[in-house]
């Protein structure tokens, strides 16, 4: 009689977590192409010109499709990125620019709420821009936090044109990556 | 030889007492059908315990947890995950094996579901330890912070998380003084408040898991899942520990009617109440029993039947009988109990009853106070003449509570009587009187078929150990052994 229970038990249990794996195989197969896209989104937005293929090369994540859908610049902020014209320039930025001019990629900061990474464009050695890349997103708390820490970090470093300001409150972990990558892009830069 | 042999008599006996209307026997067989129907859901109970914790852990899986470990520290991160989700898992089942839920406490008693339920308490801690040092490793690995700052960042910046470091802290304070070494050092009464803050524990709890974690983010099926068990659990603890004793107090509405002397230190306290035919049949079964009276009614004395309810009216009014000894001090008091005082009791709990029957044959073996539920069991509980044995274990015959009543129930009722009197023997078979064990006389000697009877025993710990282990001897199996154990 104890031996049948256990055996239904372990039976059951095993279903379940097969089950349980099978669909978070697939989730993550969606979770994956997710975030592909995203970034390939992001990174599509700085090239808007002819650079398209140069920062969808050094984009993280397999973006294999940012070719097709860098041209839909999705964000305002790539228009900025246009008028300077420094996109031409942006094929120096991945390796020595000494000229402070183009856009340059921050490291990406690694948070317990994902991978934090922002992009910064820089024209006659001010920044003019600043992108986020890559923003918290594990979760739906996160991605919200995100959406509200961004804008205002990035007001807040465009006028102090360093990675010296405030941080967000309620918005630490964020804010802290956000701004360790603005700091490493700005070292890049050479600012 | 001081025990007494009585020889089955038929039913129809002559005692002084009014009609005692034994329950029909049933047929043949009907105990082995109700022993295997009890044994399928004591599995099925053992598939959901089981099942519910791959659940927890398959939530996970399901939101791709799996898929996503790809550095050291999401390793532990995940690992911390996982542990606190079976943590939690095993919570909720503690809980509600505490809840005394009717289903469980038939299928496997109130003595067992207790059992269980403290036999989770280090293994559900373990794992929430786990779960706070994982994630600490984790997220710090994720940041290049050590655990100790980490766990700190935690608390100060995310939301709920000082809650949830409230919670281990109550947690850690419930399991250790729940220990058996720590336990014994403090009276029943601190353990029992400690113990409360378990509900604290688990509410301080809750936030964080549906605020930081990801998984059950709003809008995500795990979330409702999650929900749900968490409100089921609530639920059944309300309702079962909460709202059905009170409406069970109101329902019967009992008072003290009279508190009778039985022998030096033993009482009977008769209670009178309404609908007391929905108790019937509840011998061998215990309440918990308030007596509403100034200083004693948040003392809970957990005490079974000593007779079946006597009906008088047509609503179910009448009276029931317990039968107490002065044990501690909490007792003591029962004995100056004033007449009319109200009584609020929940109940019937465990599975010293009929329900736990796996073959016509009985026999029942009480020691002391233990006696007594006994004496309402024998009432009560079906068998044919000469099918059943008792022996009653005490120093002196005046130790052998009821001892009269359970007499005549046995010449009515056709079972053997053996009173076992004198002191402690010495050797294997300690639970009988010394005479008995110097004449060798062993379980067997008394009852030669016990191999093939219910064996119900009811009395001090070591004591009912010893008779348990005499039992097993004489070929009695674990499953045919009744025995509820009071001590906390």
């Amino acid at each position: 009689m104890k031996i049948r229970g256990t055996v239904a038990a372990a039976l059951a249990s095993a279903g379940i977590l097969l089950a349980g794996w099978q669909t978070g195989t697939q989730v993550g197969g969606i979770s994956t192409v997710a975030s592909s896209t995203t970034a390939t989104g992001t990174t599509g937005s700085t090239g808007t010109g002819s650079s398209g293929t140069g920062s969808s090369g050094s984009g993280t994540t397999g973006t294999g499709t940012s070719g097709s859908s860098s041209t839909s610049g999705t964000s305002g902020t790539s228009g900025s990125t246009g008028s300077s014209s420094s996109s031409g320039s942006s094929s120096s930025s991945g390796s020595t620019g000494t000229s402070a001019s183009g856009t340059y990629k921050g490291t990406a900061v690694q948070t317990r709420f994902g991978p934090v990474q922002v992009q910064i464009t820089v024209a006659k050695g001010k920044i003019t821009d600043v992108t986020a890349l890559q923003l918290t997103n594990t979760d739906g708390k996160s991605i919200q936090i995100s959406n509200r820490a961004a804008p205002l970090l990035r007001s807040k470093v465009l006028a102090a044109q360093s990675a010296n300001v405030q941080t967000v409150s309620g918005a630490t972990i964020t804010s802290d990556a956000y701004l360790t990558s603005l700091q490493a892009a700005i070292d890049a830069a050479h600012l | 030889m001081k025990t007494q042999l009585l020889p089955a008599s038929p039913a129809a006996s002559s005692s002084g007492r009014p009609e005692l209307s034994p329950t029909k026997e049933p047929a043949r067989g009907w105990f082995a059908r109700q022993y295997r129907q009890r044994m399928l859901r004591t599995d099925l109970l053992t598939v959901i315990a089981w099942a519910s914790v791959a659940a927890a852990v398959a939530l996970w899986l399901a939101d791709g947890g799996a898929t996503n470990i790809t550095t050291p520290a999401a390793l532990f991160t995940a690992g911390g995950i996982v542990a606190g989700l079976a943590g939690m898992d095993l919570v909720l089942l503690m809980l509600l094996l505490a809840a005394r839920i009717p289903f469980i406490d038939r299928t496997i008693g109130h003595d067992r579901a207790l059992e269980f339920h403290g036999k989770l308490g280090k293994p559900s801690l373990y794992l929430l330890l786990a779960h706070g040092v994982l994630i600490a490793i984790g997220y710090g690995m994720a940041e290049g912070l050590d655990p100790v700052s980490e766990s700190i960042n935690l608390w100060v910046q995310v939301p709920d998380m000082w809650l949830a470091f409230v919670s281990m802290a109550l947690f850690i304070a419930v399991v250790v003084t729940s220990l058996v070494a720590v336990r014994r050092r403090f009276p029943y009464e601190f353990w029992y408040v400690v113990h409360l803050l378990t509900y604290a524990a688990v509410a301080t709890s809750i936030p964080h898991q549906f605020s930081v974690g990801g998984l059950f983010a709003a809008g995500t099926w795990q979330r409702w899942y999650w929900l749900a068990i968490c409100i089921y659990t609530g639920s059944a603890l309300v309702y079962f520990r909460i709202l059905e004793p009170v409406l069970a107090t109101a329902r019967h509405q009992l008072t003290v009617a009279k508190v009778e002397a039985v022998a030096p230190g033993v009482v009977n306290i008769v209670m009178r109440g309404r609908k007391l035919d929905q108790l019937a049949g509840t011998g061998g079964r215990f309440f918990i029993w308030r007596f509403l009276a100034p200083g004693m009614w948040w003392h809970p004395h957990p005490f079974s039947l000593s007779a079946e309810p006597i009906f008088n009216g047509p609503e179910g009014q009448g009276t029931l009988r317990v039968t107490v000894r002065n044990l501690g001090s909490g007792s003591a008091q029962l004995l100056r109990l004033r007449k009319g005082t109200k009584v609020a009791l929940e109940g019937p709990y465990g599975l010293l009853s009929t329900a736990a029957r796996t073959k016509n044959k009985v026999v029942m073996i009480g020691a002391g106070i233990g006696i007594t539920p006994l004496r309402a069991l024998l009432e009560t509980t079906p068998f044919a003449p000469g099918e059943a044995t008792v022996l009653l274990r005490g120093h002196t015959d005046q130790e052998i509570y009821l001892g009269g009543e359970i007499l005549d129930l046995c010449q009515a009722r056709g079972a053997r009587l053996f009173h076992l009197t004198g002191p402690r023997g010495h050797g294997r078979s300690t639970w009988l009187p010394d005479d008995a064990v110097r004449n060798g006389y062993s379980l067997n000697s008394y009852v030669p078929d016990i191999a093939d009877a219910d064996v119900y025993v009811c009395g001090p710990a070591a004591w009912a150990a010893n008779v348990i282990a005499d039992a097993g001897k004489a070929g009695v199996r674990e499953e045919q052994i009744h025995h509820e154990r009071f001590d906390w």
